[in-house]
């Protein structure tokens, strides 16, 4: 498995230094202004992830990772390694430029941080999660523009029902509970949704020929 | 002689249009088997099959008297492959096949392989994709020999590559199958390269195999007789295997040459080859 997920990083490193620069870009817009970039990183690291997809898809890597040993047991397994690798690396660097925005601007939030971090990974595992089944199921040509719609179409109607005066009701007990125990409800539903994912996953890529 | 491959009652469906089966199939260790029909004819998916890269409908392959469901792994790191267009990634570099690969095959040999590069003539500091074809292809080679496999799958090795360094390949396999426990299968339609190579010929046709003999034998055997219309009428029909109807002769082909040889005194018999029994075969009449 070691092979594959070695595979993947490999493959990206050609992409790193693209990456330097827009982290870089976006620390200077952020110190500049008054946007929280922080989930840019992780962002750009679940899109780079992406593109091995593309070419592996291009050259017909999985079927020939399917004839290596172990291949066909360990080809899901190391992408969602490999894309956990990249992620929390770009985690490590949103915790670096959070810092550094707090020192420039005097107003070093640890608390602040733990949070933005703690979010960013938790929503770049969900993207994971719910986008790997469906590169898994149609091939990441054909999921691509599903995939743009999708993030683009949720994150439209998560903001428009946030603008919006439609107030949803959630049983008061439920918000507390969520607002005293999310530190420990978050990883656990985060974990779950992964680990299904990856079953998901692994089930559609076992069908597949290749 | 223990089987390298042996393949009981096969049957792979692909779509209504297509079917493989029932193949029935031995391939002892130690020999080259060439496998040839034309594009479309069920070779690739003959390979697949055997890798276990598709989910066969019904049927039983064993591997070194192994079985594919209980000792997947342990098959796949006595085999090496070349598939026709299947490879990593063409934004890798030469030189990153060699870390990826020592993880996947417990027997793999860095040294052998860069040993494979520099016979070559391939740069470890390149990328994939700025290699030529043939380069490329005999990158594959090397990926495929260098983790000391005892049985190489083949899927179209020397197909795209110009005469000097096809019969570059070609000597590489011969090299591998000197030692007699190394077993070789290659699926190719530049049948030419067979008839240097091959101990064992496998014709396969619309999914099924329908020829199977030594190289020798067939090339021994099998004759194809040249004659005008008029001989041709005199020619009894089991004799004729198939035939085609050329501007000024008919081409026929014709089995126990020397039999016929004798029965039909004023016609000439010439060698097949294998591209002449392949096109008879396929596209001749009866």
């Amino acid at each position: 498995m070691l092979g594959l997920i070695k595979k993947d990083l490999l493959m990206i490193k050609g992409n790193i230094k693209t990456l330097a620069i827009i982290f870089v870009v976006f620390t200077i817009m952020a110190i500049n202004g008054n946007g929280n970039f922080a989930f840019i990183p992780a962002f750009m690291s679940v899109m780079i992830v992406m593109s091995t997809f593309s070419y592996d898809e291009y050259n017909k890597t999985d079927g020939f990772i399917t004839s290596l040993p172990n291949g066909k047991k360990n080809a899901v397994k190391s992408k969602y390694i490999s894309t956990l690798i990249i992620i929390s690396v770009s985690i490590i660097l949103t915790v670096i430029m959070t810092m550094i925005i707090g020192i420039s601007q005097n107003s070093l939030d640890f608390k602040e941080i733990l949070y933005t971090t703690l979010g960013c990974f938790a929503a770049m595992l969900i993207l994971q999660s719910v986008l790997y089944p469906v590169i898994y199921k149609y091939g990441i040509e054909k999921s691509r523009i599903g995939i743009f719609v999708g993030v683009f179409g949720i994150s439209s109607i998560a903001a428009l029902l946030m603008k919006s005066d439609l107030k949803i009701q959630i049983p008061p007990a439920i918000i507390t509970l969520l607002n005293h125990y999310w530190m420990i409800i978050l990883p656990i539903v985060v974990v779950i949704v992964l680990l299904l994912s990856y079953k998901i996953s692994e089930h559609l890529y076992l069908k597949k020929e290749f | 002689m223990k089987n390298a491959i042996e393949i009981n009652n096969l049957v792979k469906k692909y779509d209504p249009k297509f079917k493989l089966g029932d193949i029935d199939l031995k391939i002892p260790s130690g020999v080259i088997v060439g496998l040839i029909g034309e594009n479309g004819a069920g070779k690739t998916t003959l390979i697949k099959s055997i890798l276990n890269i598709l989910h066969i409908d019904s049927g039983n392959i064993k591997i070194f008297g192994k079985d594919y469901k209980k000792q997947e792994s342990t098959i796949k790191e006595d085999i090496g492959v070349v598939l026709d267009d299947m490879f990593l990634p063409e934004i890798l570099f030469v030189k990153d096949i060699d870390s990826i690969m020592k993880d996947v095959y417990k027997n793999w040999d860095s040294s052998a392989y860069s040993d494979y590069l520099k016979d070559f003539g391939i740069n470890p500091n390149k990328q994939i994709k700025t290699l030529s074809k043939g380069m490329r292809k005999k990158l594959e080679i090397a990926t495929a020999l260098s983790h000391h496999a005892k049985l190489l799958i083949l899927d179209e090795p020397t197909s795209g590559l110009d005469p000097v360094v096809r019969s570059e390949v070609l000597d590489i396999f011969l090299k591998f199958i000197s030692d007699e426990d190394h077993t070789i299968l290659l699926s190719t339609h530049i049948t030419s390269d067979l008839e240097h190579i091959a101990d064992n010929i496998i014709f396969i046709d619309k999914g099924k195999i329908v020829l199977e003999d030594t190289r020798d034998g067939i090339m021994d055997n099998y004759g194809v007789l040249k004659c005008d219309i008029d001989y041709f009428k005199n020619i009894e029909k089991e004799d004729i295997i198939s035939y085609r109807k050329n501007k000024y002769d008919y081409n026929i082909l014709v089995k126990d040459k020397e039999k016929i040889s004798k029965k039909y005194k004023n016609c000439i018999i010439d060698k097949v080859t294998l591209e002449d029994l392949m096109v008879l075969m396929i596209k001749g009449g009866e």
